[in-house]
């Protein structure tokens, strides 16, 4: 071999690496390793290894407290959930959850945004304010809106009789319990909707206004042809973010209805914590959490794939 | 040659001591001698206490860690697969059966040559058949109980010059007596015309969803949810006697008139707690354990004079079902004989007379010791409630959870039939329903 600056011939013994060097040589993505390894660690502990023993349970029925000697049945936790009614008016009503509150949350906690965003006098006070109910914790949310709902002494009834509507039986009518759930999930989510859409606001080049108002766009059509299509990044990312979020909905159901009345409010989670935890059927509950997980990634990916497409399509 | 036999014989002296002092040193981990923050200091705190330390004292060698229970069942079984369960603790029988069939469980019948003073004629025998499996194993003993009764509100039968229930009631009784006694604000009772059933002042009975206060009325009738072998609900459930008596609690409902439909029910209670209004008069009887004397003792309204209680009325039978806690030891205890002796021991001293009586303070059940419940009736607030409840302990049935582990899925299931059911579904189409689920769910086992 030649050294390329003298133009001698370097010795051979010279070019081989002796293991200090080696491993000198490879330090720099050790450490790189080294740095991520306890996260990689809590990552496996905490994540991987409980999904992947929650799967090997699916496929067994474990109903007692030792695993060992729980039997494999295959696929059968899974023939029986096809036809788990109770499990499919569970998804019916998840699904109805998703539909009703991630637009509704959408659109109040961007119309909060929006006035937030107009820089008037107090806006930092009220953004602080709406972010309380998100810092909340959900079972004290839960009991107090438990009593601001009631149908007789409750403030939300009081209110609709002073304009002469008299309220329903928010929690205790099949008709409306979902929609008082909406009603409080959409109250506490408001705000950090709202720190998000703000973030995606404040993003919007002011030049893109200001060309707008020269070509004599009003504040509606500035807000329809400017502000909405600059949000897209961030619409897409409240409505994936809120459909998974949606889809596993549990302590206001838990503390606030049970899942009644008559199974109205009977969402997946809930039916997968009384398989688990009151019913003790663990199999079953993993199986359940897996088909919940599976429809739960196929709406990601489709809601992804729409994004991919029509975002490229506006910005292309 | 006689300083060695001295050397010798002084050395196995001191093994055997110590042998026998490592064999003697027992802990045991017990749940259900601690007490909530809130009623530290109060007789039954105070009595928990003094078992403690007295069972310390009188049992060689123990030392009892006395450890609060775990916040749930499923801690619980956690506990168990990781081997970190108590050694011995107090057990709800509406669940024993799924402890029992994780093969978790002492039979208590190898305590019996262990512990010469435990005899298992000191229960209530239909109270102990909680703990017995069909093999004749028993896992755990009784400690305390209740049967279902119907409470009343005397001073609104006086109201109303209605005759108050008597032991050997009927069906058609409670009927009677509740529709004479659901009056609406114009003073009309549910006999009458005009009786304005929106305008209810008071009511006559509670009827709600939850099995535990309506399983045994299909007993009174020949019903049953399950077959004897839990195998299916077909011909038991959907059977004519079955059907009939969760068609009358319907009818108290909507055809008697009697009992509150639920929305309203729950707007009552929302405004104000239930046992206040019993005890108010809304609410003229109700179905309840022996646990709802705390409650009802405790509120504001409370007055002697205010709470009595009747057996359940007969149709076929007056059935009842016992709710009752009682004392498991873990079957890990058994690999260590000194262990399980002191084990037994303890549970001995748990449910003999002398514990028994010091517990009666709470008033909470009755004690599953005889002797303990009899001696108990005296010493109560109200003789004449207490003695009804003891006069009851011969003729209540275990709860379905201490004999099918499979049985909070079939519970669920009879919840939303009866909250389906209350709020007006057809009674037979709801029935069919739920034995199908139920069917499904046992065949799944």
């Amino acid at each position: 071999m030649q050294n390329k600056l003298s133009g001698s011939a370097v010795p051979a013994q010279a070019t081989r690496k002796g293991p200090w060097r080696k491993f000198w040589s490879l330090w720099n993505e050790k450490t790189g390793y080294l740095f991520v390894l306890p996260s990689f660690a809590h990552l496996i502990l905490f994540l991987l290894i409980p999904l992947g023993f929650s799967l090997y349970l699916s496929f067994h029925d474990w109903n007692s407290p030792s695993f060992a000697g729980a039997p494999f049945i295959g696929l059968e936790n899974y023939e029986f959930m096809m036809g788990d009614l109770r499990f499919w008016n569970a998804l019916k009503n998840s699904a109805l959850y998703t539909l009703m509150g991630v637009p509704l949350g959408m659109l109040f906690s961007l119309a909060l945004a929006l006035v937030m965003n107009m820089g008037l006098k107090g806006s930092y006070f009220f953004r602080t304010l709406f972010f309380l109910p998100v810092v909340s914790s959900w079972v004290a949310v839960s009991v107090i809106w438990i009593t601001l709902l009631d149908p007789n002494a409750g403030i939300v009834n009081y209110v609709l009789s002073l304009v002469g509507i008299t309220g329903p039986n928010w929690l205790g009518d099949p008709a409306w319990a979902m929609f008082s759930i909406v009603l409080v999930a959409t109250w506490k989510g408001a705000g950090f909707s709202m720190v998000i859409w703000l973030a995606g606001l404040q993003g919007i080049p002011k030049d893109l206004y200001e060309a707008a108002a020269i070509d004599g766009a009003g504040p509606w059509q500035q807000l329809r042809y400017v502000t909405v299509p600059m949000l897209a990044p961030t619409t897409f990312f409240l409505l994936i973010t809120g459909v998974i979020g949606s889809f596993q909905v549990f302590s206001p159901v838990y503390v606030m209805t049970k899942g009644g009345p008559l199974d109205s409010t009977d969402v997946v989670v809930f039916r997968i914590f009384q398989r688990a935890f009151e019913e003790f059927k663990m199999g079953y509950a993993s199986a359940q959490a897996w088909v919940l997980f599976a429809i739960i990634f196929v709406l990601t990916l489709a809601q992804l794939w729409y994004m991919r497409r029509n975002v490229e399509k506006t910005f292309s | 040659m006689k300083k060695a036999i001295l050397a010798t014989a002084a050395l196995a002296v001191v093994t055997a001591a110590m042998v026998s002092a490592q064999q003697a040193r027992v802990t045991l981990r017990v749940q259900g001698f601690t007490s909530p923050a809130s009623e530290i200091g109060t007789p039954l705190d105070l009595a928990k206490k003094k078992f403690i330390a007295d069972a310390q004292r009188a049992i060689p060698g123990l030392t009892i860690r006395s450890e609060e229970s775990p916040p749930n069942e499923a801690q619980r079984l956690v506990d168990i697969a990781a081997g970190t369960a108590a050694d011995i603790w107090y057990q709800d029988a509406s669940s024993l059966a799924k402890f029992a069939a994780s093969g978790n469980l002492l039979d208590m019948r190898k305590c019996l040559p262990l512990v010469p003073a435990l005899k298992l004629d000191r229960f209530w025998p239909n109270v102990l058949k909680i703990h017995q499996q069909p093999d004749g194993a028993i896992y755990g003993l009784p400690d305390g109980f209740t049967p279902m009764v119907i409470y009343y509100n005397p001073e609104v039968f006086a109201k109303y010059k209605v005759p108050v229930p008597k032991a050997d009631w009927t069906w058609n009784d409670l009927v009677r007596t509740a529709q004479l006694l659901t009056v609406d604000k114009n003073g009309r009772n549910a006999t009458q015309a005009g009786f304005d059933e929106n305008n209810v002042a008071t009511w006559g009975f509670r009827v709600r969803k939850f099995p535990f206060e309506w399983v045994y009325r299909l007993w009174q009738n020949g019903g049953d949810v399950l077959s004897p072998d839990g195998t299916t609900a077909s011909g038991y459930l959907d059977s004519p006697a079955s059907i009939e008596a969760i068609q009358f609690q319907q009818d108290l409902v909507y055809k008697y008139k009697v009992a509150p439909k639920p929305t309203v029910l729950d707007q009552m209670v929302q405004q104000l707690g239930f046992n206040d209004r019993f005890l108010t008069g809304d609410f003229a009887m109700f179905d309840r354990g022996h646990w709802e004397l705390v409650g009802l003792r405790a509120s504001k309204n409370f007055k002697q004079g205010r709470v009595a209680v009747v057996g359940q009325p007969r149709n076929k039978t007056n059935a009842t079902v016992f709710y009752e806690s009682g004392w498991v030891i873990n079957k890990a205890v058994e690999r260590d004989p000194a262990k399980l002796k002191a084990a037994c021991q303890l549970v001995e001293r748990a449910t003999d007379v002398g514990y028994q009586q010091t517990k009666a303070v709470t008033g909470l059940e009755i004690s599953g010791n005889r002797i303990a419940a009899r001696g108990a009736v005296a010493a109560a607030p109200d003789p004449a409630v207490e003695r009804v409840f003891v006069n009851l302990a011969t003729a209540g049935r275990p709860p379905y959870g201490s004999k099918y582990a499979f049985y909070p899925a079939v519970e669920t299931i009879l919840d939303s039939m009866m909250d389906r059911i209350l709020r007006g579904a057809p009674v037979a189409e709801q029935v069919r329903a739920a034995v199908t689920e139920i069917n499904r769910e046992v065949a799944k086992r």
